[in-house]
């Protein structure tokens, strides 16, 4: 490729803003403007395709909703009595504590699409719980809060779903339910970690919660386990959609914490919408952005031109699938996840279809993966938050948490080599592909 | 160093960053506001279709709305340096001097491709005023307003934080910045 060609320019400069601490965002849409300026469109084109991308992605008010989802259950304090209730199933085994973070983090995972708002609302709770009495190291406490945390966005709902959704036009319905299966798959891969190390470090069990109390505390867990099942069951009874599934999710976890646990004050109401309303302009930023550099991308036809490129090398479906599985591993070390998705994503997919890998399995396989990228260094947003959270040393973090992503890579060898693990449950619910 | 130049200077100085203060304040209560018409507008929408039988449009449309102007408004006015999605493993490992000079090339760059396409997009925004929304009928020109004020408010935060990086204070890092995953 000619190094001073205008779509090279424009790399360029988003590459040098991005790399000089511009947000991307702002990084992507100045580049598109020069893109525009070198070829002599009209510059109005980028205040256009920005507004009218965001004003006709009506699938992306997902974000914001399950954003203020996720925030409204922190502050109800759900976590608590889903923590009794993990550890009256969980507890009792080697490493108990560790498994009770894991089997929390699958149920908070079906109300919340967000990892960060999961290590946000629950890290810390379930750091303190393991480190008190100095039972589990500091670092482990962390690792494993943030690597269990990683289950949040592939169990359904799933913010990065929705913005896969949006690249792809894949049904975010069908996305949510081939989630499932991977998402425990990647929990089963972390507790047999948990497992190996509790018996090689020999760390404690708990003490086993008497089977007469089990119906209090299953009962008191009851308004947290039911989210999943009213999300899950009003999308696929089509009474409501993946969008409006959002806002029912929010609503449900204000009623919860206002009229059933009794512990919100307003303010922390306000502090919640305003925490969302935040992260909804991060994001919508770099959506912004990715939707005024994607039409840079179009008018220059690099998927197609990607597409043919590869279609000389004659890779079978399952190649491509490797390589892919390659690149996204290790720009997940270094790129924020959803920018992979919006920006990067879309090159592929034109290649995906031409080689017959359905757009959902290809959805769930490369999420699973991007999201894999929040506990791999040197970009690793999690471990960053865990260690700010626990003040356990970066670097110690990052030891714990190797055999963790090594055990997940594994789960993700088999999503992608096994696509029933994915497409299974999407057919099931009535999925044609 | 800052010299001290007299009463009166540092209590007008105190006195703007109380003004500052005060207006992030609104601006935040804003976007709030914005958050909270979105998630009412949809509340609204399954109760109007499936208890009442009676199917809006006007909820998507005020719901959309909040949304591009929440997040347009909420990226100038809202969001502090930390909240942005960056790529700072370059950015938070070099020299404070360094990271200076970065503030000001990237704050340059913004500063000038914003300020060069707001004609483009001012004309882009008043061309929109033969279009009117489907369901409520408001002029898209007003609707799509929010991307000028954007556009300005980019101008003078960019102008702003290069500025303060040439006078001698870099910009506040955090690894990790910002991100909804």
């Amino acid at each position: 490729m000619n190094p001073f060609s205008p779509f090279a320019l424009t790399l360029w400069t988003i590459l040098i803003l991005g790399l000089f601490g511009l947000p991307i965002g702002h990084s992507m849409i100045v580049g598109s403007i020069i893109y525009l300026l070198i070829t002599g469109l009209d510059l109005g084109t980028a205040a256009e395709q920005l507004l009218n991308g965001m004003y006709n992605s009506y699938v992306l008010l997902a974000v914001p909703l399950f954003l203020f989802a996720a925030e409204l259950m922190n502050i109800s304090k759900m976590t608590d009595k889903l923590l009794r209730f993990c550890d009256m199933l969980v507890g009792r085994f080697r490493g108990g504590l560790g498994h009770i973070n894991i089997a929390q983090s699958i149920i908070f995972a079906g109300m919340s699409g967000s990892a960060i708002a999961d290590v946000a609302g629950t890290g810390r709770i379930s750091i303190d719980m393991m480190t008190r009495n100095q039972r589990y190291t500091v670092s482990y406490a962390a690792a494993i809060t943030a690597a269990s945390a990683v289950i949040g966005p592939i169990i359904p709902p799933s913010i990065p779903m929705v913005l896969y959704a949006l690249i792809s036009d894949a049904s975010i319905g069908y996305l949510f339910f081939g989630g499932i299966i991977p998402g425990l798959l990647m929990a089963l891969a972390q507790m047999v970690i948990n497992t190996a190390m509790a018996h090689r470090r020999g760390f404690p069990v708990e003490k086993p919660i008497p089977v007469r109390e089990w119906p209090r505390i299953t009962f008191a867990a009851l308004p947290a386990l039911l989210m999943p099942v009213i999300l899950l069951g009003g999308i696929y009874g089509g009474v409501m959609t993946p969008t409006e599934a959002a806002a029912v999710a929010a609503a449900y976890a204000f009623l919860v914490a206002v009229i059933l646990y009794r512990n919100v004050s307003a303010a922390d109401t306000y502090g919640a919408v305003l925490a969302s309303a935040r992260s909804t302009a991060s994001i919508g930023m770099l959506i912004a952005g990715a939707l005024v550099f994607n039409y840079v991308v179009t008018i220059e036809n690099i998927p197609e031109v990607v597409r043919n490129i590869l279609s000389g090398y004659n890779l079978s479906p399952f190649a491509f699938l490797l390589w892919v599985n390659v690149i996204l591993l290790v720009l997940g070390c270094l790129l924020e996840g959803s920018t992979i998705i919006l920006v990067i994503l879309p090159i592929f997919i034109p290649t995906a279809k031409a080689l017959g890998i359905d757009l959902v399995h290809f959805g769930v396989v490369t999420v699973f993966n991007i999201m894999i990228g929040l506990i791999t260094p040197p970009y690793g947003l999690l471990l960053f938050i865990v260690s700010a959270i626990s003040g356990a040393p970066l670097r110690h973090v990052i030891r714990d948490t190797t055999p963790f992503v090594l055990a997940m890579i594994v789960a993700l060898a088999i999503i992608t080599f096994i696509p029933e693990t994915v497409l299974w449950l999407p057919r099931l619910m009535g999925y044609k592909g | 160093m800052a010299r001290v130049t007299g009463f009166g200077r540092s209590m007008n100085s105190g006195r703007l960053l109380a003004i500052g203060r005060w207006l992030r304040r609104r601006a935040e209560n804003l976007a709030a506001l914005m958050l909270a018409t979105m998630f009412v507008c949809f509340i609204l929408q399954i109760v109007f279709r499936y208890v009442l039988n009676y199917p809006v449009g006007w909820t998507e449309e005020v719901s959309t709305l909040m949304w591009i102007w929440g997040v347009l408004w909420g990226a100038v006015f809202v969001l502090d340096e930390k909240d942005e999605v960056r790529f700072d493993i370059i950015y938070s490992a070099v020299r404070e001097r360094t990271r200076r000079v970065f503030a000001v090339v990237t704050g340059v760059a913004l500063v000038a491709a914003y300020a060069v396409s707001l004609p483009g997009a001012t004309s882009y925004v008043t061309f929109m005023k033969v279009e009117r929304s489907a369901y409520l009928g408001v002029r898209m020109d007003y609707l799509y307003s929010i991307f000028i004020l954007f556009s300005v408010g980019a101008i003078v935060r960019y102008g702003w934080l290069t500025w303060r990086a040439m006078r001698g204070r870099g910009p506040d890092v955090e690894p990790g910045s910002g991100s909804a995953l």
